[in-house]
């Protein structure tokens, strides 16, 4: 009995110290980006709290006009994308869970072989450049507007729908638009926020082929982001302007700038993470699936 | 056997175009459908189509020229893309011998833990890292591992000289794997979760009675009811085998570690999309899809001859 209570301690405290180690890091630098500036000096790897209190990296972070327009970017992107995102997979996913649906298998036949063909990042660019969707915030918003994996994902659900419902409303001669809306979307519900959210996570994140399609003015978050923070180019992003309305008040630091940017970019998944818990691990235990 | 097929399609054309109250019922799904079918059509099979410039020689005006398999030759005698291809292939292994194990035994751990808060909290919080972005990622590891670092910091407490990790050869493909760990570790482990949930719990009732130790359960009934997961998990990371992780080795990487850590992605994307050589880059994609796709199939057909389950 005792060996087990042992054995129960040692996990308890093993996974304590795993989520430590991914805790601390972010608490770290959350504490650099609000210490005060001249007491900065005294926050070290491990600081969880800040030392003093200050918002100046905040004040410098927002008032600057390219950090304030890539927020807007971001925010655009991805609540267009996300509600594009939400209505094809649904409309797709219903058309294809109709039993009586004809060519249902070579939808789904052509949908597999695309989500195992990976054609790489130049094929790409190259069509965007032929249909014109270069310098378009189309480009990021469009490139991923079905997710194979999550329409299958809704497609279970709906499936799951009686069938009884849907034939009721058949005989009341009711549409299929308004089954869809009325019927199976407030019974997936659930279904719907989880790749909601995930679709939504994706935008958010997306660095990579905004970078690469979309012109300066329209780059979201995480692509100043990545410039200023990976790749050290603190010149552009720091303007003249800061540097003299506020280095005079507090020597600015660019490790506290950019453990500032750092936290904006952060913050929103925090806001979503407690409903993606709620959500998807919950549907995940019941149902095994992965996404 | 055609003959089948034959018959077997006309019925099929038959069906669709003599229903004629179907079609006045339903053509309105295939009308929902079309979007979508554009858009799979347009960011999908389009560039599918578009790698066929992996055997042409590219031309801004008039039409490409057909050089067959010239960019594949110059492929392979090119020391760069092998040096690429040997990267992928050590930090994909890397990866793949040595993180596998590791979500099966966090969730043979957390099976362990009882159901309450104290689970909850560890959950909520090893799910969080797969959330960010490895922008985000990169900007936290690299401030960790800087000079003044945290990791610095705790080596400087055991009297260890600072090392700057993030330009070292000799650390940087630990870093990709220590970082892909403290990523995903946590999330991985949930398919394994779900799979231990749906144990029946009169298994390891039976063997208690008997007498059998957690580990005698674990090696017994445990690790057997999750070897059809493990199997399908392992098809799928093979067949990533060739990607390593783009986004984290793009994110990762500097000067001063490329030639350790430049993986298939990253090249194609720096000589086809920076460089401007297309074809080139393309047939080096077309080389990673095809080795993908047998990867895959490969190990399912062993995985299915020896334990009696594959991917399907």
């Amino acid at each position: 009995m005792d060996k087990d209570k042992t054995f129960y301690i040692v996990i308890c405290v093993a996974l304590f110290i795993m989520t430590l180690t991914m805790i601390i890091p972010i608490l770290n630098i959350v504490a650099i980006s609000f210490s005060s500036p001249e007491k900065l000096s005294e926050v070290t790897g491990l600081t969880v709290l800040p030392k003093g209190f200050s918002i100046i990296n905040y004040k410098v972070l927002l008032s600057n006009p390219k950090i304030l327009k890539s927020l807007f970017n971001a925010v655009f992107i991805t609540v267009v994308a996300t509600t594009i995102n939400l209505l094809l997979t649904s409309i797709a996913a219903y058309v294809l869970t109709r039993p009586k649906l004809k060519g249902k298998r070579i939808f789904m036949g052509i949908m597999i072989l695309v989500m195992v063909m990976e054609p790489g990042i130049v094929p790409e660019y190259l069509v965007m450049k032929q249909i014109g969707l270069i310098g378009s915030y189309w480009s990021v918003i469009l490139y991923k507007a079905v997710n194979v994996y999550y329409l299958i994902i809704l497609m279970r659900f709906f499936e799951d729908v009686p069938q009884s419902l849907v034939e009721a409303a058949e005989v009341d001669g009711v549409g299929h638009i308004t089954i869809l809306f009325k019927i199976f979307l407030p019974l997936a519900k659930p279904a719907m926020a989880t790749i909601g959210l995930f679709y939504a996570v994706f935008h958010w994140n997306e660095y990579f082929r905004a970078s690469i399609y979309l012109d300066q003015a329209q780059w979201p978050l995480q692509v100043i982001l990545r410039q200023f923070v990976v790749l050290n180019d603190t010149t552009s992003l720091v303007g003249a302007n800061s540097l003299l309305t506020y280095n005079e008040a507090a020597q600015l630091n660019y490790d506290a700038l950019q453990a500032g940017t750092i936290v904006i970019a952060i913050v929103p998944i925090l806001m979503l993470y407690p409903l993606i818990l709620k959500y998807y691990t919950k549907g995940t235990m019941e149902g095994g699936v992965k996404g | 056997m055609s003959e089948i097929k034959v018959t077997q399609k006309k019925v099929f054309f038959k069906k669709l175009k003599w229903d004629k109250h179907y079609w006045k019922n339903n053509w309105i799904l295939y009308l929902l459908l079309l979007p979508t079918l554009i858009f799979f059509a347009t960011f999908h099979i389009m560039p599918i189509l578009k790698m066929r410039l992996a055997f042409e020689d590219f031309r801004i005006i008039g039409a490409n020229e057909w050089v067959g398999l010239k960019y594949f030759k110059m492929l392979f005698a090119s020391p760069a893309f092998l040096s690429v291809l040997k990267n992928t292939a050590i930090i994909s292994t890397m990866k793949l011998v040595l993180l596998m194990p590791v979500p099966i035994l966090l969730s043979l751990i957390l099976n362990e833990l009882k159901t309450g808060k104290y689970r909850k909290y560890v959950q909520s919080v090893i799910y969080l890292p797969h959330f960010l972005s490895w922008v985000v990622i990169a900007g936290i590891w690299i401030s960790l591992l800087s000079f003044n670092g945290g990791v610095n910091q705790m080596m400087g407490f055991f009297n260890m000289p600072s090392i700057d990790y993030m330009t070292s050869k000799t650390h940087i493909r630990w870093i990709l794997l220590f970082s892909e760990m403290w990523r995903s570790a946590g999330w991985d482990s949930i398919i394994y979760i779900a799979a231990l949930m749906k144990i029946n719990p009169a298994l390891y009732e039976a063997a208690r009675i008997d007498g059998a130790t957690k580990l005698q359960q674990i090696k017994f009934i445990t690790l057997p009811e999750l070897i059809p997961t493990i199997i399908t998990v392992f098809i799928l990371n093979l067949g990533f085998f060739m990607s390593a992780g783009f986004d984290q080795v793009f994110n990762l990487m500097n000067d001063s570690v490329i030639s350790v850590i430049d993986i298939l992605d990253t090249y194609v994307y720096r000589i086809g999309l920076v460089g401007g050589q297309y074809s080139f880059s393309i047939a080096a994609s077309l080389f990673k899809g095809v080795i993908g796709i047998v990867l895959i199939f490969s190990t399912h057909y062993v995985a299915k001859r020896i334990s009696g389950k594959g991917l399907w």
